[in-house]
């Protein structure tokens, strides 16, 4: 489970990030969902410790991401906005090498990573160098590496970008497995039909606050909108976001 | 802890060595130095070998038989003159030629003052050696038999000679080997910089540019475990730069004419392991700086151009050492690159050195590499670094 409680963050004068507070429980996929700009990076950042919030907090199972940062990255999986590969090692080794990091060996960490070349699809490329893989080869390699020490909590910071529609159906598969396992999933996504084709829950983030949270039904309710895209634009109070 | 920096440096290394162009372009310095060196020595030698027979065509030999036999004993080899010697001479392929005609034998036994006859072309600069010996020896010769005829009519020869002129030449080419001797200590040092410069260049502004710093961080392992991992890794590469470069010099040194050259340096093995004790330490501070220095890059090509400068740095020392030795002091030793060069110098020339100048060059180079680490895991942690700069 993941709380986030009035996070603030500025960058000099710029205020990325005004006030944000959501709770995303276990076994739910939660999109956070704002058009670019809106704070939703930042917030991610917070989230998995590598910006320190200039006020509020967040937890991950109860570990609290600013004073206990090393302990809140144990129990996350992420994807983070870079997720780039080193070309001369392979799809498998860099599975391996996040593994070990987090201290996993032997038997343990094959079967892990075997399991992940499983569920990623990814048998044709795992022995391959990194160097010239695809769009969507470069996500997997960098989701199995996210995932190999089975976290609870998995963050993934608009997952499905520059992917075609075959990875993207991948990927959507694996937010739902992870959440029948009872994972905390929450992604972040500035596609309102991407959010709205995968979450239960859906925070929208625009200029640095949340404005809307619920499920998509009570979001439609909230504003009086019929359809999830004429509330979007009611609530971000602008049309921007709605298209790839 | 230890398995994690354990799990960094392998697998950057592993990372390094795949990468077979840049893994070429570190070793390209541990064979150019040594190739370099065997060259310029060569180039000395030769010069050393055109010294030694010094020929010379002379005229009209039988006019003088007591010159020509005080120029035979200095070593001039007497002989016979092609007919188109000027023209020769002004080629360049004769030096000078010696003329003494008739008048010669009339005026020597007379006691008078007897012209001889030099050919000489100025202007050529390969045949100036040659013409100042044969005048040394010409003056020479006129000096002993004006001092015999002076005493033979009860003159102290002294009077004749108001003043003495020792001529001392610095530009002998065992001078010049021994400064070229300089290039060792400079090349090992130069060494530690290189070889580990494409790794770290790599492995912090590399990182970041090509996107895997973020998620590397994420990962639960302390920053000081992920820089000592990658530190580690560019120690190694140079150090092995270091030995490989020791390695082709003490290759390179059977095959010059060191002995021949009068140059006093000892290449065994034991001052090939004193000079590995001297420099590698440096490796450790070389590094730790190259580290901090491509996370503070904003780009993997920014990385490069300051290392790249970085390297250079060593040379500074190095031109200071070569063309104006100084007075070792024991604070030199202290002062990084510096204190490595004196060193291996010291050690290569055959000086008994006790331990605490090994000492006092290693902690200073531990100091820097322990201050560089600190200051690089310090940047790990700034959101600016970690996220790249505009």
């Amino acid at each position: 489970m993941i709380r986030a409680t009035n996070l603030h963050k500025r960058f000099g004068k710029v205020t990325a990030v005004e006030d944000v507070s959501f709770t995303a429980e276990d076994g739910r996929i939660t999109g956070l969902l704002g058009p670019n700009g809106a704070g939703k990076t930042t917030t991610m950042r917070m989230l998995y410790t590598l910006v320190r919030p200039d006020g509020g907090t967040a937890t991950v199972d109860g570990v609290d991401v600013v004073s206990r940062p090393q302990d809140a990255r144990r129990v996350l999986g992420v994807l983070p906005d870079a997720r780039g590969l080193y070309p001369r090692l392979t799809a498998r080794e860099h599975a391996r090498y996040y593994g070990e990091l987090h201290g996993l060996s032997g038997g343990a960490l094959d079967k892990r990573v075997d399991a992940l070349v499983d569920l990623l699809d990814m048998k044709e490329i795992a022995d391959r160098r990194a160097e010239g893989f695809s769009q969507g080869e470069r996500v997997k390699v960098a989701l199995a590496r996210a995932l190999v020490h089975g976290p609870r909590n998995v963050l993934l910071d608009e997952p499905t970008n520059g992917l075609d529609v075959m990875s993207t159906r991948a990927v959507r598969a694996l937010l739902r497995r992870l959440k029948d396992e009872g994972c905390c999933v929450v992604f972040s996504s500035h596609v309102m039909q991407e959010v709205a084709a995968l979450c239960e829950r859906i925070v929208v983030v625009a200029h640095g606050r949340v404005v809307a949270d619920g499920t998509p039904d009570a979001l439609r309710a909230s504003t009086g909108k019929d359809s999830l895209e004429e509330a979007f634009v009611a609530t971000i109070g602008s049309e921007q976001g709605l298209m790839q | 802890m230890r398995g994690l920096i354990d799990t960094v440096f392998r697998k950057e290394l592993r990372d390094h060595v795949r990468d077979t162009r840049s893994l070429l372009i570190s070793m390209v310095w541990p064979l150019l130095g040594p190739l370099a060196f065997f060259v310029m020595i060569q180039v000395v030698a030769s010069w050393l070998r055109q010294d030694r027979p010094l020929e010379l065509p002379v005229v009209g030999r039988q006019h003088a038989p007591s010159l020509v036999v005080f120029l035979e004993r200095n070593g001039v080899v007497l002989k016979d003159v092609p007919d188109d010697y000027e023209a020769r001479i002004r080629a360049g392929s004769l030096d000078a030629v010696l003329i003494l005609d008739e008048d010669y034998g009339k005026d020597f036994s007379k006691g008078r003052t007897a012209g001889v006859r030099l050919v000489v072309d100025s202007s050529r600069q390969s045949a100036q050696r040659s013409v100042s010996r044969l005048k040394r020896v010409l003056e020479a010769y006129s000096r002993t038999v004006g001092v015999q005829r002076l005493a033979a009519r009860g003159v102290a020869p002294d009077l004749a000679s108001a003043l003495r002129v020792d001529e001392e030449d610095l530009s002998t080419p065992e001078r010049a080997a021994a400064s070229l001797l300089y290039m060792v200590p400079l090349f090992l040092v130069m060494a530690a910089f290189t070889g580990g410069l494409q790794l770290a260049s790599d492995t912090m502004a590399g990182e970041r540019e090509r996107g895997s710093l973020e998620p590397l961080l994420l990962n639960p392992t302390p920053r000081g475990a992920v820089v000592l991992g990658k530190w580690l890794a560019t120690v190694a590469m140079a150090a092995c730069s270091v030995l490989v470069t020791l390695a082709v010099f003490m290759v390179v040194m059977r095959f010059v004419p060191l002995e021949d050259l009068g140059v006093k340096a000892h290449f065994d093995a034991l001052s090939a392991m004193g000079m590995a004790l001297a420099v590698l330490p440096l490796v450790l501070a070389a590094s730790g700086v190259q580290m901090w220095v491509s996370t503070y890059a904003r780009s993997f090509k920014e990385a490069q151009t300051y290392l790249s400068l970085l390297s250079a740095a060593p040379t500074l020392p190095g031109l200071v050492l070569a063309f104006s030795p100084v007075q070792t002091k024991l604070w030199m030793f202290a002062v990084p690159v510096l204190g490595q060069q004196m060193l291996a110098g010291e050690v290569m020339r055959g000086e008994a050195l006790g331990p605490w100048p090994f000492l006092i060059t290693a902690a200073s180079s531990a100091v820097v590499a322990l201050l560089s680490l600190r200051f690089t895991t310090g940047l790990l942690s700034q959101e600016r670094i970690v996220f790249g700069r505009a």
